[in-house]
C-alpha cells in the first residue's frame, strides 16, 4: 500500500538511530585485555563488569560445571582479600587436597559397591568405610582450622561499605561474567579488587563450595516441576555439541571436581587476551584509562592463546521427541536447530519470531484467541556462540493435551513458508525494533549486560550493528529462512503431560 | 587537538608510576555529593485533585513512561468472586475499549512500539504506559480509554478464565506456590482477605458485569495518583494530563476506596510441613514485626542486614551457605506494613534431610545476636554498607517519581527517606540488641516447610536431630489443599 512512505520512514529511522548510538571506546592494554568505555553523565555511578570468554562449552564430560563453580570460586578471595594468613592458608588448602585424594579413593570403591547394587545411596553414612569416615572428620578439622584465618566474603564486604550494588555474576554455555555497580569516585576500587582477583585468587572454601553449588542445582532443576524434562531435552537435541550438558553440570561431576582442574581451567581461560573489560557511567576515558592500565597491567599476558571449540555439530539424522510426565501444567515445545546469532540469517530469524509473537502476533491470534486451543502461545530465537535454536512453544487450555497444538504451531511457519508475512507485519516489528534500541540503552547496567554478550558470541560492533541489521530485513528474507530452518529432521519435540501431584 | 590528548597520555604515565596500595582501604576518594530528591520539587496536582509526580529529562532518550496508581485490589472481592479485582485489572487493558475493540487495540499499541499495561494486585494497582514521545498524544488517548471506557469484551474475559484455571491447577506444582498459599493462612487466619484465593468456583462466578461494576466503583479521581518521566517539557505535559486525566470526575457508582482491613488474627506458633516429593525442601520463617514509621524501624533494618539481608555478608549467609554448604541462599526482611505491623520473614532451600541441621543453626543466630553486643567493626560496615548504597536507590527519575506516587498512595510520610541515612548511623550496639530481643522471639516463630516430609521430619544423619528437637514448638502436619477449591487434601 504505502511502501514508499515506510521505506522512507525506515532510512530516517536508521539516521536517527545512528545518532543515539552510545559513543563506545575501544583500546586494549598490552598484555591484552580489551576495554570498552561508554562514558555517560547523568546519574554519578558506573556500571563496570568483566567478561570471559569460557563457558560451559569449554568443559568436558567428567568436569562439567567447572565453569560455573569457578565463578563462585572467583568470590572466594586472593592472598590479600579473603584471610588473617595467607601461608598458612595456602598450607591448609593443600593438606584439604591430600585428604581428599584419600576422600576420592575411598568414594570410588563406593562407587564400586554402588554400580554392583550393594549399596543405594553414596551419601549413606553407614556404608562408609573408617578410612573415609577418618578422612572425612580430618577434612573437617582442616576446614575448621581455616576458618578460624578466613576473613568471611570481605570481597562483598569491601565492595559493600563503599556503596557498590548489584555485584554477582553468572556463567551461560560462552561466557562468564563478573559485575557490579560503584559510586562514581570509586572507580579505582573496582580496578584494585578485580584485578587482584584475576591476579592472584585462591580458591578457599572448595569443597563446601561444591555443596552450594549443588544445593543451587536441587532448587533450580530437581525440586522445579519442568526442570529434570529441560534438562534431558537439552541433551538429547545436542548431539556432538557441548551445549548437550547443563551449565551448572552434572551432579557427580560437580561432587568430584578438584581444585587441580579449577586450578587448570583458570589457568587456560582466565587470561587477559580472554577478557574484555567494560564500563558504562560517569568517568572520564582518559582517566579511566589510566586507572586500568596501573591495575589490570600488572596481570601477566598468557603466552598460550586457549583451545578452540572444534566441535561441529552433525546434521541431526532424523526429528526426535521427548515426552514427560511431571507435575506441571501441560505445554508443547518445538526446537528446530538453527544458527549462531552472528550468523548472517539471524536477523531474519529475530524477525519471524516477533511477527508471530506479541498480543497481535500470528500465534497468539492463532491459538489462543481464534481457537481458543491454548492459554498460550509464543516462540523465540535463541542465538548462541556456535549454534542456535528456534522455539515454538503453547499450553493447552484445560481439558485438553499438549499433543494436538503440535499441528496449530507448524501450521504458522507453514503460512510463513508457503505466503510470506505483510509489509504491515514487518514494519510493526520494525518500530518495535526501534524503541527497543533506546530501551536497551537507557539504563548503564543494560548498555553494559548487552556489549559483554555481544563480545562473547562476536564483537562490540556486532551490538552497534544490530539495529541496522534487523531493519534490513526483507519479507523475502523472513520467508527464505521460515523455509530453511524448520526441515522435519532437525525438529525436536518435548510434550509436558500432568502427572496429578502426590 | 593533540594538546589535551598529550597532557592526558603525560598523566597516565604519571599515574602508571604510582605505586598500588597495598590494601583497597588504603585508597582516598574523592567525597560523592549527594542530596535526597525532595517530593515537593516533583509533585504538582491536577484541576480534580490528583497528584502528580513528575521529572521531565529533556536530554534523554525519545521515550515516555505515564502511571496511573491505583487504590484498590483484591482486598474488595466479593465473598464468592474471589480473583475479581486481578481479572478486572487485566482485562482493563486485554479486552479493548469501547472506542478501540480488544484486537485492534493490541495492533495498534504494537505498531507504535508502545507498551500498556494494566494490574490490580491486593491492595493497589496500576496502569502504565511506555511509549515513544513521538506518539505521546495518541498513546494518552489510548490509556484514558482503558482507564475510563473498558469495553470488557465477553471473548477475552473468557480466555483469561481459560489460563487462569489452568494456573490454579498448577498451585501445588512448584514449593513457592503452595507455601505462598498457605503462609497468610497461618499468619492472618481464615477471615483476612490475605488468604482468600480465587478458587475454579470463584472464577466461574465472575461476570463481565461483575467486572465494569468493580471498574466503576474505582473510578474516582481519590484513588488516583500519578508519575511521568521522560523526554517531555514539564509545564506543556502537565498540560496535557490536566486536559486528559484532570477531567476525570467520579461517576455516580464511584466510592473513594476504603481503608485496607488489618488482620485481627493472632498466629499460632508452630512447624508445621506439608509434604511434598521433592529432593530440596522450602523454608519459611515468620515474626511479627513492626512498622516503617515506628522508632524502631532503623535499628530493625540494620539488626536484618546483620543477620538476614544485604546478599553476601549477613550472619545467616555465612553460616548456612558458606561454612555449611546447605543452601543456595538465604534471606530475610522486615516487612514495612502500611496496613499493619509487618513481618520478619524469609526463607531458604535445603535438602530436605538438612532442614533440621539448618533450622537449628538459624536459631542459634538468631539466639546469639540477642545475647553478644554486634562487634563495633561489624556494626560499622553495616551501616556503611546501607548509607553508602542510599544514592544508587535513587540514580534514575522514573524510579523517583514512581516511589513518591507509590508511597502517597499508601499514604507513607512525604520525604520519609530525607533523615533516612542519618538514623541508620544513629544506630548502636545496643538498639541493636534491644530491638533483637523485643521482635525476634522464637516462642512466636511460624515456619513453614514444604518437602519430604518422612526425610525433613527426621534430619541428617551426619547431623543427628530430628525436626522436633529444634525448637521447643509444636511440629504440625498440614494437607497440601485441592488446587481448584482450597479445601484440604486428605
Amino acid at each position: 500500500m504505502n511502501g514508499f512512505i515506510q521505506a522512507a520512514a525506515a532510512a530516517a529511522l536508521c539516521a536517527s538511530l545512528a545518532a543515539q548510538a552510545p559513543p563506545i571506546l575501544e583500546r586494549t592494554l598490552p598484555n591484552g585485555f580489551q576495554v570498552l568505555l561508554v562514558e555517560r553523565h547523568d546519574e554519578p555511578s558506573i556500571s563496570c563488569g568483566w567478561v570471559v570468554r569460557a563457558g560451559s562449552a569449554n568443559e568436558r564430560p567428567g568436569i562439567t560445571g567447572v565453569a560455573h563453580l569457578f565463578e563462585h570460586m572467583m568470590f572466594k578471595g586472593t592472598r590479600t582479600i579473603g584471610t588473617r594468613d595467607a601461608v598458612r592458608d595456602g598450607e591448609l588448602n593443600r593438606k584439604q587436597d591430600e585428604v581428599m585424594k584419600t576422600v576420592r579413593e575411598e568414594q570410588a570403591l563406593l562407587c564400586e559397591r554402588l554400580r554392583r547394587g550393594e549399596i543405594q545411596d553414596l551419601r549413606d553414612p553407614a556404608a562408609r568405610t573408617p578410612r573415609l569416615q577418618a578422612a572425612l572428620a580430618e577434612l573437617d578439622a582442616l576446614v575448621k582450622a581455616q576458618r578460624a584465618l578466613i576473613v568471611k566474603d570481605e570481597l562483598p564486604k569491601v565492595y559493600g561499605q563503599a556503596g557498590a550494588t548489584g555485584l554477582n555474576a553468572n556463567t551461560t554455555t560462552d561466557r562468564t561474567f563478573f559485575h557490579i555497580d560503584v559510586p562514581a569516585n570509586k572507580l579505582e576500587l573496582w580496578a584494585w579488587l578485580e584485578s587482584d582477583r584475576l591476579l592472584d585468587p585462591v580458591f578457599r572454601e572448595f569443597y563446601s563450595e561444591r555443596d552450594v553449588v549443588l544445593e543451587e542445582r536441587r532448587m533450580r532443576v530437581e525440586a522445579t516441576p519442568t526442570g529434570r524434562a529441560m534438562e534431558t531435552f537439552q541433551a538429547m537435541q545436542w548431539q556432538a555439541s557441548p551445549y548437550s550438558w547443563p551449565v551448572i553440570g552434572w551432579p557427580s561431576d560437580i561432587s568430584s571436581l578438584t581444585r587441580d582442574q579449577a586450578d587448570a581451567f583458570f589457568a587456560t581461560y582466565y587470561a587477559p587476551g580472554n577478557i574484555t573489560l567494560i564500563l558504562v557511567g560517569d568517568f572520564k576515558a582518559e582517566e579511566a584509562m589510566a586507572t586500568l592500565t596501573r591495575y589490570f597491567g600488572r596481570v601477566p599476558a598468557n603466552p598460550v592463546p586457549p583451545p578452540p571449540v572444534t566441535v561441529l555439530e552433525p546434521p541431526q539424522g532424523g526429528e526426535q521427541r521427548l515426552t514427560a510426565d511431571v507435575e506441571a501444567t501441560p505445554f508443547v515445545l518445538i526446537a528446530q536447530k538453527a544458527v549462531p546469532s552472528v550468523h548472517r540469517d539471524a536477523a531474519a530469524l529475530d524477525i519471524l519470531a516477533a511477527i508471530l509473537n506479541g498480543d497481535s502476533g500470528r500465534l497468539k491470534r492463532a491459538l489462543v484467541q481464534g481457537r481458543g486451543a491454548a492459554i498460550e502461545a509464543g516462540c523465540g530465537f535463541e542465538g548462541q556462540k556456535y549454534g542456535g535454536t528456534f522455539r515454538l512453544y503453547a499450553a493447552p487450555v484445560p481439558g485438553k493435551g499438549p499433543e494436538e497444538l503440535e499441528a496449530l504451531l507448524l501450521d504458522e511457519i507453514r503460512a510463513v513458508q508457503d505466503q510470506g508475512v505483510t509489509d504491515h507485519e514487518l514494519q510493526k516489528v520494525k518500530n518495535q525494533i526501534a524503541a527497543y534500541t533506546y530501551r536497551r540503552m537507557e539504563r548503564n547496567g543494560d548498555l553494559r549486560d548487552q556489549l559483554a554478550e555481544a563480545v562473547s558470541a562476536g564483537t562490540w560492533r556486532d551490538f552497534l550493528a544490530e539495529p541496522e541489521r534487523l531493519q534490513a530485513v526483507t519479507r523475502e528474507d523472513v520467508q527464505r529462512v521460515a523455509r530453511t530452518y524448520f526441515a522435519r529432521e532437525g525438529r525436536n519435540t518435548l510434550v509436558v503431560r500432568r502427572k496429578e501431584t502426590k | 587537538m593533540y594538546r589535551p590528548l598529550l597532557l592526558a597520555l603525560a598523566a597516565g604515565l604519571a599515574l602508571q608510576a604510582q605505586a598500588i596500595p597495598p590494601r583497597p582501604e588504603a585508597i582516598a576518594f574523592k567525597p560523592l555529593a549527594f542530596t535526597v530528591p525532595k517530593a515537593g520539587a516533583f509533585k504538582a496536582a491536577l484541576s480534580n485533585g490528583i497528584p502528580v509526580y513528575i521529572a521531565d529529562e529533556p536530554g534523554g532518550l525519545p521515550l515516555v513512561r505515564i502511571r496511573v496508581f491505583i487504590k484498590g485490589g483484591s482486598y474488595l472481592d466479593p465473598a464468592g468472586k474471589e480473583g475479581l479485582a486481578a481479572l478486572a485489572g487485566a482485562q482493563m487493558r486485554a479486552g479493548g475499549t469501547r472506542r478501540t475493540p480488544a484486537a485492534a487495540l493490541d495492533e495498534r499499541l504494537e505498531f507504535l512500539a508502545a507498551d500498556l499495561q494494566a494490574q490490580l494486585g491486593e491492595t493497589s494497582g496500576s496502569l502504565a504506559l511506555d511509549i515513544l514521545d513521538k506518539d505521546l498524544p495518541e498513546g494518552l488517548d489510548l490509556l484514558m480509554q482503558v482507564l475510563t471506557q473498558p469495553a470488557f469484551a465477553p471473548e477475552r474475559l473468557a480466555e483469561a478464565k481459560r489460563a487462569l484455571r489452568q494456573g490454579l491447577a498448577s498451585r501445588n506444582d512448584r514449593l513457592d506456590t503452595i507455601a505462598g498459599l498457605e503462609m497468610p493462612r497461618l499468619l492472618y487466619g481464615e477471615g483476612h482477605f490475605t488468604r482468600a484465593g480465587a478458587t475454579a468456583a470463584s472464577v466461574d462466578a465472575i461476570t463481565r458485569e461483575d467486572l465494569a461494576a468493580f471498574h466503576a466503583r474505582l473510578l474516582h479521581p481519590a484513588n488516583l495518583v500519578v508519575s511521568v518521566s521522560g523526554k517531555f517539557q514539564r509545564k506543556a505535559m502537565l498540560a496535557r494530563l490536566d486536559a486528559t486525566l484532570g477531567r476525570l470526575t467520579a461517576g455516580s457508582a464511584a466510592r473513594v476506596s476504603p481503608a485496607v482491613p488489618a488482620p485481627a488474627y493472632r498466629a499460632r506458633p508452630g512447624i508445621y510441613v506439608m509434604d511434598k516429593a521433592v529432593p530440596q525442601s522450602l523454608v519459611r520463617w515468620s515474626l511479627p514485626g513492626l512498622r516503617r514509621t515506628d522508632p524502631d524501624w532503623a535499628a530493625a533494618t540494620v539488626l536484618n542486614r546483620i543477620l538476614a539481608g544485604g546478599d553476601f555478608t549477613a550472619r545467616l549467609t555465612k553460616k548456612i551457605r558458606s561454612d555449611e554448604g546447605l543452601t543456595y541462599g538465604i534471606g530475610g526482611a522486615f516487612g514495612d506494613g502500611p496496613y499493619w505491623r509487618g513481618n520478619w520473614s524469609g526463607q531458604f532451600q535445603t535438602r530436605n534431610a538438612s532442614v533440621a541441621y539448618a533450622l537449628k543453626l538459624f536459631l542459634a543466630e538468631v539466639e546469639r545476636i540477642k545475647r553478644e553486643p554486634v562487634p563495633a567493626e561489624e556494626l560499622a560496615s553495616i551501616q556503611a554498607g546501607i548509607v553508602e548504597a542510599f544514592p544508587a536507590r535513587w540514580g534514575r527519575k522514573a524510579g523517583v517519581v514512581d516511589l513518591f506516587a507509590s508511597e502517597r498512595l499508601v499514604g507513607w510520610p512525604e520525604d520519609g527517606w530525607a533523615d533516612y541515612r542519618a538514623r541508620i548511623q544513629a544506630v548502636t550496639a545496643e538498639d541493636v540488641q534491644r530491638v533483637a530481643r523485643t521482635y525476634l522471639d522464637p516462642a512466636k516463630l511460624v515456619l513453614l516447610v514444604v518437602g519430604k516430609a518422612d526425610e525433613v521430619l527426621a534430619g541428617d544423619r551426619d547431623h543427628p536431630g530430628a525436626l522436633a528437637d529444634v525448637a521447643p514448638l509444636p511440629v504440625v502436619r498440614l494437607p497440601l489443599r485441592d488446587p481448584l477449591t482450597l479445601n484440604p487434601l486428605s
